[in-house]
């Protein structure tokens, strides 16, 4: 009896130590999950901007913002013939309503090219409040999801004030939340109540045992009436009249119907906004310090522009690495929380001046490699990384290069 | 069929021992239920899948393909069970009523309560229709090529049109994006699924092109095809898998 107590309470214990702790929702969706190098050598984003972090049910916000598709891309991954800028949701909380490739409305997936410029703006709509760690992100086509950085929205609000119409094309207004639903309710209901009445017929009569010993008695004829041949009978013409009737009353309700749509959509790339030919960097060498958390890469930075330049940041998978020293703004990165504000040095912070060819070291470093799991890149069977430099002049233009470069490991 | 028991000597069960033989009845009825709403779903999740869960993958040619190819199976192997044992012909409508109720539990449970997908976006198909009529013809005729030719011919025809009540006007253009989509891809666009960009949807994907827009006739005979085939070699796992064994001891 005192085991028993003493067992009962030991499981009481241990369920209600389950709600005692602080126990949180996990809310991560796999975006370190990737390899590096693809993270790093597909989808490089940057300039990403939501309109609001806070919002109420109903209300719509936007996220916007520019990508490059990696030049380097990586060989054992297949090209982005069919791409679908998505968005990391725990389900449709938020309902997208629009969606734009460099300012084109766009619906279906795409293809995007290697070395080809992008912006995009996808257009929400709360639907369900609540506090939420949201992504836009890319899924392509046998590669798998790439991931933009990711924000916290909250949405207030009640759940039941959410509503989402559209208008068809001979314009009527439909409610997206309920429209079929009745209709399909009917329909299974109907379905439903032919095939409960048939199974009833038979599960009225003795079934199991006692058929299966009739049966083996020879008296198959006791076992069919009749009366269920008639009733199979009609049934069988019944039923399939009915099913051709309904759907061509169907038919009649809806004449102008069209399948499914499933084009892929065709949109072009920017003009070149990255490695447009005015800043030229070449990356004659990377190295992985890996006792250190350092990347060192020794660059060969053409300035053809016609004003002195400075390297501000690097990005890569959605770390960026800061020039402190730098005069002039870098890119919005508030609310990050991937930021490495010190994280880069150069051997020689000078501009390099217009028409001045200059190779010099830049090292970033910063605990975020390992935290964002890109360390691993090391262990990758394509062990190159890839990311983008960013320049500015004084004035505050900005130049950005895609870099790439095979790493080597330095273990000590 | 052998018969082990001689006509004459037969007598029916009566007293205490039909109520408990009627009381067995409803036990093995109540157990083949949930049986038939576990397994038969699975299979059908695993091998149906999307075509089944979301209004924006039902197109005109694999939809019609796959679903009554995949969805003959687990009736053809209780068919054999219930007629070729029981003379029961209510195979075929109680796996599909089996199929239909977890369906329906799942999708109001899991895929709107719990992912908040609104349920009109996933609104299972009906094999009702099909399912009847493959049970009337397996009693009427008391044979398997029959049933296999005639009942899977029909189970696979009759489901386009048993279904396009329900879908129909889900098909009905919208104009989204300077372009036409149907409502059904507007929930595809607007309900936001992490795993299931556009792309992985099979829309009208192959080579059925020679035939205008007819492409649901052609693989809804096409899908017949396959059902008289399907049903056969599952008629036969029916067979193999199943035993009454511990009937005989009774």
């Amino acid at each position: 009896m005192k085991t028993i107590l003493a067992k009962t309470l030991m499981a009481f214990c241990l369920i209600s130590s389950v709600y005692v702790m602080d126990v949180r929702t996990v809310m991560a969706h796999g975006e370190k999950a990737l390899e590096p190098f693809i993270r790093m050598r597909t989808i490089q984003w940057y300039d990403v901007h939501w309109s609001k972090q806070a919002f109420n049910v109903n209300e719509e916000i936007s996220v916007s913002g520019k990508f490059h598709v990696a030049e380097d891309w990586p060989i054992g991954v297949p090209k982005p013939e069919a791409s679908f800028l998505n968005i990391s949701t725990p389900g449709p909380v938020l309902i997208r309503t629009e969606r734009y490739l460099n300012g084109k409305p766009w619906t279906n997936s795409v293809a995007l090219e290697p070395g080809g410029d992008y912006d995009f703006k996808v257009v929400l709509k709360g639907r369900l409040p609540g506090r939420y760690h949201i992504h836009p992100f890319f899924n392509l086509k046998d590669a798998g999801q790439v991931m933009g950085p990711g924000v916290w929205l909250d949405i207030a609000g009640d759940a039941s004030d959410f509503s989402n119409s559209a208008k068809i094309i001979n314009g009527e207004m439909i409610d997206m939340e309920s429209y079929g639903f009745a209709n399909g309710v009917l329909w299974h209901a109907f379905w439903g109540i032919l095939a409960t009445a048939w199974l009833l017929w038979w599960v009225r009569r003795p079934l199991f045992i006692s058929r299966y010993r009739m049966l083996e008695a020879g008296m198959e004829d006791e076992l069919i009436t009749p009366q269920d041949k008639l009733i199979a009978k009609s049934a069988m013409v019944v039923v399939p009249v009915m099913v051709l009737a309904f759907n061509a009353m169907a038919n009649n309700d809806l004449p102008n119907t069209i399948p499914l749509q499933a084009s892929l959509d065709q949109i072009l790339p920017l003009p070149a906004k990255v490695n447009a030919g005015i800043i030229n960097v070449d990356t004659l060498k990377a190295e992985y310090r890996v006792a250190e958390r350092a990347m060192k890469f020794d660059l060969k930075i053409d300035n053809q522009s016609n004003a002195p330049i400075h390297i501000g940041e690097f990005s890569t998978a959605n770390v960026y690495f800061l020039n402190k020293d730098l005069p002039v703004a870098h890119q919005d990165l508030s609310g990050s929380s991937t930021v490495s504000v010190e994280g880069m040095s150069l051997d020689n912070n000078d501009a390099i001046k217009p028409g001045e060819q200059r190779t010099l070291t830049m090292i970033v470093k910063d605990g975020l490699w390992e935290s964002e799991k890109l360390d691993g890149l090391i262990r990758d069977a394509d062990s190159r990384i890839g990311g983008l430099l960013f320049l500015y002049d004084l004035t505050g233009k900005r130049y950005i290069s895609s870099i790439t470069a095979a790493v080597i490991p330095k273990f000590n | 069929m052998s018969a082990n028991i001689s006509n004459r000597s037969f007598r029916p069960y009566t007293g205490e021992k039909a109520r408990i033989t009627r009381a067995y009845d409803y036990l093995i009825l109540v157990l083949a239920l949930f049986l038939f709403i576990g397994s038969f779903h699975l299979h059908f999740a695993l091998t149906v899948g999307d075509w089944d869960f979301w209004v924006d993958w039902k197109d005109r040619q694999w939809w019609p393909l796959v679903t009554p190819l995949m969805g003959i199976t687990f009736p053809a192997a209780v068919q054999y069970v219930l007629w070729n044992k029981f003379r029961l012909p209510m195979g075929a409508t109680l796996c599909v009523a089996a199929l239909l109720i977890g369906t329906w539990i799942t999708r109001v449970f899991a895929y709107h309560y719990w992912n908040f997908f609104p349920i009109n976006m996933v609104l299972p198909a009906t094999m009702l229709p099909g399912a009847l009529v493959l049970d009337f013809i397996l009693m009427l005729s008391n044979s398997l090529t029959i049933t296999a030719i005639f009942g899977g011919a029909a189970f696979a025809l009759l489901f386009y049109p048993s279904n396009w009540p329900i879908f129909g006007m889900f098909h009905v253009p919208v104009e989204q994006g300077n372009g036409q989509v149907t409502v059904a891809d507007l929930f595809g666009f607007q309900y936001i699924r992490t795993g299931m960009p556009e792309y992985l949807r099979i829309i009208e994907r192959g080579t059925l092109r020679t035939y205008g827009q007819y492409a649901t006739p052609l693989s809804a005979f096409c899908s017949a095809l396959l059902c008289t085939l399907m049903y056969t070699l599952w008629w036969y796992i029916g067979k193999w898998f199943s035993t009454t064994r511990y009937l005989n001891r009774i």
